[in-house]
Formats: C-alpha cells, structure tokens, sequence
C-alpha cells in the first residue's frame, strides 16, 4: 500500500525537477563543408575562360584559366572558418571575400611580333554582393601584374557574376606603356 | 543586366534540349515558359497569420515553405519568398504569404540545400524577424552571415531553446546544392519532428520513400500530430524516384509516421518535373480514395490557406 504511495511520488518528485530544469541547449559545433579538390573539380577547373584581348587597335582571341590559391571570406557564416584554398564555394567567394589569384591566359597569336602567346596574371582581387548575398548578382573588382614575354605591367579589373559566379563578365586594363592591353572576358569558373 | 543575358540563354539552352525530346528538356521548356508568365495571384492572402485562436495551425506558403504555429511559437520551414529558384525556374503562384507578413518566427527550419528548399534571398528578407535557423549537418557553409543565429543538427540531435525542441531525422535525399559539392555535402539533408507543449510536428522537407527512416521516426516520436510532406515530382520516376516520394507513397509514409494529420506540399509552384499542373492533386486524390484515408487526414491546402487543426 505504502508502495502505491511512494512510487507515484517518486515518480513526480522525479519527473517535476526534470521538467523543470529542461533548458535551453549548446547548438552542436557545426561541421566545416571539407570542400577538397576532387578529380570532377579538377576536371571542370580545365573549362577556359574565352576573352578578347585588344592591344594597338587590334584584337586578339584567347583563353584564360584561373585558381585561387588563397582566399579570406568575410561574408561565410560566422561559425565556419573564413580561410579558403583552390577550391571555394560559390557563396563563399561571392557573400563577400579577397582572393589573390593566378591566372594564365593564351592568345590566338601574338600581341606583337617576337612577344610570347602567354600571358601571366597574379594579383589581388575583391567580391562584394550584389543581390541576395551574391547568390544571385556579385561584383568584383581588383588588381594584378601582368607579365607577358619580356614586359611586365599592371591590369586593374572589375567584374559581374551570375550563376553562383559559374558565369561572368571581367574586363580588365593595363595602363603600363608597351603592355597596354584591354581585356575582355566571358568568366566561367566553376568553384 | 548580365543576369537577364544569361536568362535568356539557359532559355535557348531549354529549347535546345526539348527539341531533343528528353524529359530534362521539358522540365527546361516548360521552365522558360514559366519564366515569361505572370505568377498566379494567391486570393485572399492572409496578412495576420498568427493566430490566438490555435494551438496548432499551418499556412501553406508554397512549395516546401509553411507556416507552422504551436501555442506562442511560429516555425517557418523552407522559406522561398523570392520570384525564382536559381534565377531561371520562376514560380508559377506567388507566395501564400508576404515576408511583411510575417511574425516574429522562432525558428526557421532548412530541410536541404536545393535552390527550392534554400532561397539565400528569401532569408536575406526575413532575417530581422528570425530567432534562429536550422540546418542539417555541414549545411553551415551556404548561409551567409545573417542576422540570426545558425544552428547546424546532425541526425537524431536535438536542439531545444525556449522549450522548443528541433530534432534532425532522417530522410533519404541528397545534399548538394550545385552538384560539384555532392562529393562532400553528403550529410546535408534532413526532415525534422518539432515538439512544444505536447505537440508534435514532423517536417519531411524532401524525401523518397524510406520506410526504415521513417518507422525509426515513429518510434523515438510515437505521437506525431501533424506531418508534413511532400508529394512530388511523381514524373520522370525513374529519374525522381530515388529521391523524392510520389503520392502514393508520401500517403504510406504518412501511415509508417503514425500521424494524425498530413499536410502535403512540394507541388504545383515552380517547375521541378514532367508533372502536368494540377496531375500531383488528381493522383494524390485517387491514392486517398484507393488507402482509404479521408480529407479529415489528408488536409489539402491551397497555397496561402491556412488551418488550425488543434483549437485553443
């Protein structure tokens, strides 16, 4: 009898605490995306980049490809760390981040004669969000050093990106005499 | 500018590929139609959607979005408020509910990362309003840095704030949102059962039919009041099957669930499918019929209605 008593008792004496002390819980640690360079990323970091090259009042077609070694995003999620190498995920570069980049670029012919069909271009550049966190729009704008054959410059540029920045428009110039080139191209760059 | 060029061309893309007769192709096509037409406008929009009348109400938004409401906390799931998903695929109805709308919303719940499940722009618009967001493991990476707080749930863990407890439960879909990504985003989907004062709510987001993930559902939450799930694309099901329950068996899930109420979403407002407008309803309809459940059961919401299923 004393049994029937106590053990609902206990029971609530239990339960009545536990009710109450439930409370508000740590959101779990989240998880870093472990985005790596995976053959099928590899792969599409192959896709060129077709652009138009003008330099002395005449144009030349080409191809560029590009990689970021490095980037620093200040638009990721605040939990998430803010660093990125080669491979980075589109509204992480485009919510808002700096890059330094490389990116080589092949010319059908040459800029003038005796100069190389390659031209190299490193620099800094910048993402800044345009629409929806640059999910939808982003912008960007930066500069480099351009080196082509035995000249050497400097190209500041600027551009649009759509598509989760799978699409793009960049135009670029350099001011430096002897390399005095504009570039325009139609960006694919796919992570 | 650039982003209407590139419209246009995904356009031409689509043709391309419905010449070719594939079912992609007129997923595409019928896209690019959608793109030049007017959404349909939502009659009788509500623009005070909390209730104090209810302990349990729920507005369909559309598509995955609804507005759930238990006692004082509001739940939003799978906001989309925004005219398209990934920019090309316009919706076909406008949102059952405007952002301004909106209350103040507890939580808000990302089932996965698809474009029509996670609108980085739609968050964008609310996130004033929002308390805190939930979603599934390594999901973190594709929400920006919002005004709320991100909360990332690996499966069966629970988040619980203000007496309302969020657990992550398992769903078979995939993670990707660009599909590079799906080599490493392979945890990031989930459904979600949502608990508060004896009320208990599942969440499917987008599920193919998983009858081991959802009878171990049932059995942490013998009690489901109210589950949510979708029902499309039935079509192509060869190509959609392994990742997405058509009516048939979001009713079976519903039964496996052990639930009292289903509200089905996921259909009839952006393109996703080969699926005719108002096909999911019909086939969801006879599929009532042939299993024997009722109206009383299956609550079919037009987007913008919305239901109080427990009065206060």
């Amino acid at each position: 009898m004393r049994a029937l008593v106590v053990v609902p008792l206990l029971a609530a004496a239990l339960a009545g605490p536990a009710r109450a002390l439930a409370a508000d819980t740590p959101a779990p640690p989240p998880t870093e995306p472990g985005a790596n360079a995976t053959a099928l990323w590899a792969a599409l970091q192959l896709i060129p980049s077709p652009e138009v090259v003008v330099w002395n009042g005449a144009a030349r077609f080409g191809a560029r490809w590009q990689v970021t070694p490095l980037l620093y995003s200040f638009g990721i999620n605040r939990k998430l760390s803010r660093w990125r190498g080669f491979v980075v995920e589109p509204i992480v570069r485009h919510s808002g981040s700096s890059e330094l980049h490389l990116s080589p670029e092949i010319l059908a012919g040459t800029l003038a004669a005796g100069t190389e069909r390659w031209i190299l271009r490193s620099g800094l550049r910048s993402y800044f969000p345009l629409l929806y966190r640059g999910d939808y729009l982003s912008g960007s704008a930066g500069g480099s050093l351009v080196h082509a054959g035995d000249r050497n410059g400097v190209a500041f540029d600027g551009g649009l990106h759509t598509l989760g920045g799978f699409f793009g428009l960049r135009a670029s110039y350099c001011p430096t005499p002897g390399l005095r080139i504009t570039t325009v191209a139609l960006e694919i760059r796919i992570f | 500018m650039p982003s209407r060029a590139l419209h246009q061309a995904f356009l031409l893309l689509a043709l391309g590929a419905a010449a070719a007769g594939c079912s992609v192709g007129t997923v595409l096509q019928r896209n690019g139609s959608a793109f030049f037409s007017t959404p349909a406008p939502v009659p009788h929009r509500i623009d005070k959607p909390f209730r104090a009348d209810a302990r349990l109400a729920v507005l369909w938004i559309g598509h995955a979005s609804t507005l759930l409401q238990i006692d004082d906390k509001v739940i939003l799931t799978d906001p989309v408020f925004t005219e398209t998903i990934g920019q090309f695929s316009r919706r076909q109805v406008e949102p059952g509910l405007l952002p301004g709308a909106l209350p103040h919303v507890d939580a808000v719940l990302i089932s996965h990362m698809h474009f029509d499940h996670l609108s980085i722009g739609s968050l964008e618009m609310i996130q004033h309003k929002v308390g805190f967001l939930v979603v599934p493991q390594k999901g973190t990476v594709n929400i920006p840095d919002l005004a709320f707080e991100t909360v990332e749930l690996p499966t069966w863990t629970t988040f619980e704030r203000g007496g309302l407890r969020i657990t992550a439960v398992p769903v078979q879909h995939n993670g990707f949102r660009w599909g590079i990504d799906g080599e490493w985003m392979d945890t990031s989907f989930t459904g979600y059962v949502i608990e508060y004062h004896g009320i208990t709510v599942y969440f499917g987001g987008d599920t193919a039919y998983a009858p081991d993930k959802f009878a171990a559902t049932r059995a942490r939450f013998p009690a489901i009041d109210l589950a949510i799930l979708p029902i499309s694309p039935i079509n192509p099901r060869s190509l959609v099957k392994s990742t997405h329950v058509d009516p048939h068996e979001a009713l079976l899930a519903f039964k496996l669930l052990g639930a009292r109420w289903m509200v089905p979403i996921h259909y009839d407002t952006f393109v996703n499918a080969t699926d005719a407008p108002g096909e999911v309803l019909r086939v969801l309809q006879g599929e009532m019929a042939a299993q024997g459940l009722t109206g009383e059961q299956v609550r079919v919401l037009g987007i913008g209605e919305q239901q109080v299923l427990v009065p206060r």
